[in-house]
């Protein structure tokens, strides 16, 4: 990552057991977390996962009921948000509509620091050049498109240089096109300023996108941490794998290990071979199958395609239903009790028939085991 | 677990402010309310029971004296058809508040918060005015031949009545139009696809729906009734005669202060009574849009 | 029945109830103006002698000037408990919350008769009896619902992350509630303290025996003249407090009006 600024001029975050319920049900349970001076971290999931909540508590509108938030190894617990000097961008952009842009962003400065008003001057100007919106300073928020809007927000955030900014959900009220073009546009502005951002997300695809480090969230709980591909590539529970990506997840039991290949057996019976697993497991647990559908070949099963050996393993089903995505053919495939996605390219998807015979093959490495929990729903992908 | 010690703040301190905050916002409502309602009730009370030494002397003279006994019964009673009547004509205009929109469900309601601007007491006596002998109504009921001496319309029931309903329906048509709001429009909708005419429609689905409302309504402005002076005292002869006036009375041209204070504590009883009832089965919050959550 | 004929005849029903309901108003106008001695309606011709009566008066200028003191006291005190309170119920889960809503509609509901010689009871001692600070307190009690309902609603429907932005970039948290907040929400509270100061212009029976004397307010001063003469003075007085209320209503709605086009 290459930055104009030193990595200095980003804040180090850990979140130590976070704890924080409401009456009965936990918003945030036991959360813990370290984010490395500079980076980019997304907090991803589901609505209620806790994400906005641990945000909020970093940001001090909450008060956690157990845990510790440090920021630069020092604990926030007992300093009110106003003085954590952090920058934030809400989601509906929360600019002061009765101020100018330059006042909106100038703001902090004149809350917080003791500059000059030429050299707050002299710092706007430089923010306002950042997010590109020089042009505009004496509108009014009203004045200003959502993206525009957005950047507003932006600037202000960054005016006082915190070491740390946060993000909730910023682009959820933009359309697509804008969402990207804004995504592109924080990840200029993070790498030039070299703040810390934690980013508030449900985009699976924005926060893949945009982070150093993804955080996966689920039900009050971290799912997974790691960097996007990782996330991508080794998933280490059904959450995660289905949460990230388009994924095939079949109930299997584990059946027996042979050196490092591990067989699993299907609900109808089918014997299946899998890589061998991130977690503990032996002969008789159950567990849950991963393949990705862009893992698997997809070939109508012909004659000559039963003869021919193939690598790694292969399953028969019959094709349910082929759907037309742009850029690939997505096919859903009945096996045994399961459905089964995948995917072909655009100009091999015409030729593929609804009730046609399939032959699915993927190489065994790409068949990753995860454990089984009750956080996925079961069922998922039972034919219906 | 150990572990989390040594990061683990004092979470005491960090909270505290945060419990009290709420009560250090509410303190001054709350005492205020104490000191100069709850408080001179109370005072009231003990003055009920301290009229002839310590006794419930006042309380026994008011239940056994032959004019509480039956002013109260009058006052039961005009309240109850005095409810009926505001609710029979609040229902519809409510109704029709519900079906309006924009411009006009401004202008409906404009018109039905104007008469809150006048006080009470002229609000009364223009009907003292219009009821009267030499009143509008007689008039036009002589012009149009209907009658040739004019109809004693004044110093009775029915002018009481129709004093007392002019004053609550505002009350009664916004209550009722709250409730009414939340019923879902769409189940109207449901059931007319499904062969309901409008009039079935309404008679099957909207209406038990807004019988709770209804319901509301009706306890709220039973109680308000019952505490009406002006009125009465304007448009009703001494046999409309309510309890608020004699308790008045009572206490500044009688000066008996016991009797009026136990009278007004049992008035009091009745009433909070009706709303302890009224906030068991449909919570009060409801009535300003409701503070769940 | 065919919807066009329930349109019709719930129409007709609207119109009557309307005018039920707006008749006397206008019966008490346009006495207020009339020409005549009586109260007789409709009035034989039109003058303005009985508001000039009215200003000519001692006894009535007072009692409109008591009844503006006791008003305008009545609606700053329910502003600052009400406001506080609102606050309170909207952003904290407090546990009696219930209770509270209780303790308001108490207040509310309350036959006035006997809120009007507890509290007469309760100030004699206290020699609050005869005062315009006591009876702006007496109706401050029933004033203050109207102030935390209508500043609660306006409370509950603003955007809380404006604050919260302010907060978060160094404005310390009361600043941004009297600087951000308070404006966004002033329209509600405006409201509850415009009611609270009608209410109170219109009480009759506690005023009846705090200020039942030589300071009488406006109601007590009608009624005893109700009682008395049959002029259309009375007529003219309660038109005068309709246009009182009525002006406080819209000068505050424009300059509403004009803040939120300027906050856009």
């Amino acid at each position: 990552m290459d930055r104009s600024a030193d990595t200095a001029s980003g804040a180090q975050i850990r979140l130590r057991n976070l704890y924080k319920s409401y009456g009965e049900v936990a918003a945030v349970d036991d959360v813990s977390l370290d984010v490395p001076a500079g980076a980019f971290v997304s907090l991803l999931g589901p609505s209620g996962s806790g994400k906005t909540t641990t945000l909020n508590l970093i940001a001090g509108f909450l008060t956690p009921d157990r845990g510790d938030i440090l920021i630069d190894n020092r604990s926030v617990a007992d300093v009110p948000p106003h003085k954590r000097n952090i920058g934030m961008v809400f989601q509906s952009y929360s600019l002061f509509p009765h101020m100018t842009v330059a006042d909106n962003v100038g703001f902090p400065l004149r809350m917080r620091s003791k500059l000059t008003r030429d050299e707050a001057k002299k710092r706007i100007a430089e923010m306002l050049a950042l997010v590109q919106l020089s042009h505009l300073q004496t509108r009014y928020p009203r004045q200003l498109s959502g993206g525009q809007q957005q950047r507003v927000a932006m600037a202000r955030a960054l005016v006082s240089r915190p070491r740390l900014l946060l993000m909730d959900e910023p682009l959820g009220a933009l359309d697509k096109k804008l969402r990207e073009q804004m995504q592109t546009e924080i990840r200029r502005i993070h790498r030039s300023v070299g703040t810390t951002v934690v980013y508030v997300t449900h985009d699976q695809s924005e926060a893949l996108t945009m982070s150093d480090l993804v955080v996966v969230m689920h039900r009050a709980r971290i799912a997974q941490i790691g960097p996007p591909n990782a996330l991508y590539e080794t998933p280490t529970n059904a959450f995660v794998a289905d949460f990230i990506g388009d994924s095939n997840l079949i109930d299997v039991a584990i059946v027996g290990v042979v050196g490092d290949r591990w067989t699993v057996k299907a609900g109808d019976g089918a014997l299946i071979h899998a890589a061998p697993p991130a977690f503990a497991a032996s002969a008789g647990d159950h567990a849950f199958l991963l393949i990705r559908p862009e893992d698997m070949t997809v070939r109508p099963l012909t004659k000559s395609a039963q003869e021919t050996p193939m690598q790694g393993e292969r399953i028969v089903g019959i094709l349910k239903e082929r759907s037309f995505h742009g850029d690939v053919f997505k096919l859903s495939i009945a096996v045994g009790g399961d459905l089964l996605k995948a995917r072909v390219a655009r100009e091999d998807g015409a030729s593929f028939e609804v009730g046609q015979q399939i032959v699915l093959t993927w190489k065994s490495a790409a068949a990753r085991l995860l454990p089984a929990s009750d956080d996925v729903a079961g069922g998922r992908n039972a034919a219906p | 677990m150990t572990a989390i010690a040594e990061h683990a703040p004092p979470r005491a301190q960090a909270v505290q402010p945060q419990r009290a905050m709420p009560a250090l916002l509410l303190l001054p409502a709350l005492t205020w309310i104490a000191v100069f309602f709850l408080l001179p009730l109370v005072l009231m009370c003990w003055r009920s029971l301290a009229a002839d030494g310590y006794s419930f002397k006042a309380y026994w003279i008011v239940f056994s004296s032959p004019l509480y006994t039956k002013v109260m019964l009058t006052t039961l009673e005009s309240a109850s058809i005095a409810t009926v009547l505001a609710l029979l004509l609040a229902y519809p205009m409510a109704y029709t508040l519900t079906i309006t929109r924009g411009v006009w469900r401004g202008l409906l309601l404009m018109f039905v918060f104007i008469p809150y601007w006048v006080d009470i007491i002229v609000r009364t006596f223009s009907w003292l005015i219009l009821l009267g002998d030499h009143g509008l109504i007689n008039g036009l009921l002589r012009k149009l031949g209907i009658v040739h001496a004019p109809l004693p319309l004044l110093y009775s029931e029915f002018a009481v009545l129709v004093g007392m309903v002019q004053i609550l329906l505002p009350l009664t048509i916004v209550v009722l139009f709250g409730a009414m709001l939340r019923i879902d429009r769409t189940l109207i909708s449901a059931a007319k696809i499904h062969g309901a005419s409008g009039w079935n429609a309404f008679r099957t689905v909207f209406f038990p729906l807004s019988l709770p409302g209804v319901y509301g309504a009706a306890l709220l402005v039973f109680v308000l009734s019952l505490g009406f002076y002006v009125t009465p005292a304007l448009l009703g002869s001494p046999r409309q005669t309510m309890v608020a006036q004699t308790i008045m009375v009572e206490a500044s041209e009688l000066l008996e202060w016991g009797q009026a204070s136990a009278a007004g504590f049992i008035l009091l009883v009745i009433t909070t009574l009706i709303a302890a009832i009224y906030n068991r089965y449909f919570s009060l919050d409801r009535l300003w849009g409701g503070s769940d959550a | 029945m065919n919807p066009t004929a329930d349109r019709i005849v719930l129409g007709a029903a609207a119109a009557a109830i309307v005018a039920y309901l707006i008749f006397p108003v206008i019966v008490v106008l346009a006495i207020s103006f009339s020409a005549g001695n009586f109260l007789e309606f409709p009035p034989p011709g039109l003058s303005l002698r009985w508001y000039r009566a009215i200003a000519g008066d001692p006894e009535w200028v007072s009692a409109f000037m008591v009844t503006l003191k006791v008003g305008s006291l009545t609606a700053l005190l329910a502003t600052l408990l009400g406001v506080p309170a609102a606050f309170a119920l909207v952003r904290y889960v407090v546990p009696a919350k219930a209770l509270l809503s209780a303790l308001i509609l108490c207040a509310l509901v309350t036959p006035p008769i006997v809120t009007a010689i507890s509290t007469y009871l309760f100030f004699v001692p206290l020699g609050l009896d005869n005062s315009i600070v006591g009876l702006a307190c007496a109706h401050a009690v029933s004033g203050m619902p109207f102030v935390v309902i209508n500043t609660a609603a306006s409370l509950r429907s603003a955007d809380r992350n404006l604050e919260r932005a302010a907060i978060i970039h160094g404005a310390h948290p009361l600043w941004a509630i009297a600087r951000i907040t308070l404006p966004i929400i002033s329209p509600g509270i405006i409201i509850g303290a415009i009611l609270a100061f009608v209410h109170s212009a219109h009480e009759l029976l506690i005023a009846m025996f705090v200020l039942g004397g030589v300071g009488k307010p406006v109601t007590v001063k009608i009624w005893s003249d109700v009682q008395a003469t049959s002029d259309p003075t009375i007529a003219a007085a309660s038109a005068i407090l309709i246009g009182l209320a009525i002006l406080t209503f819209v000068s505050v709605s424009t300059a509403q009006a004009l803040a939120r086009r300027r906050n856009g």
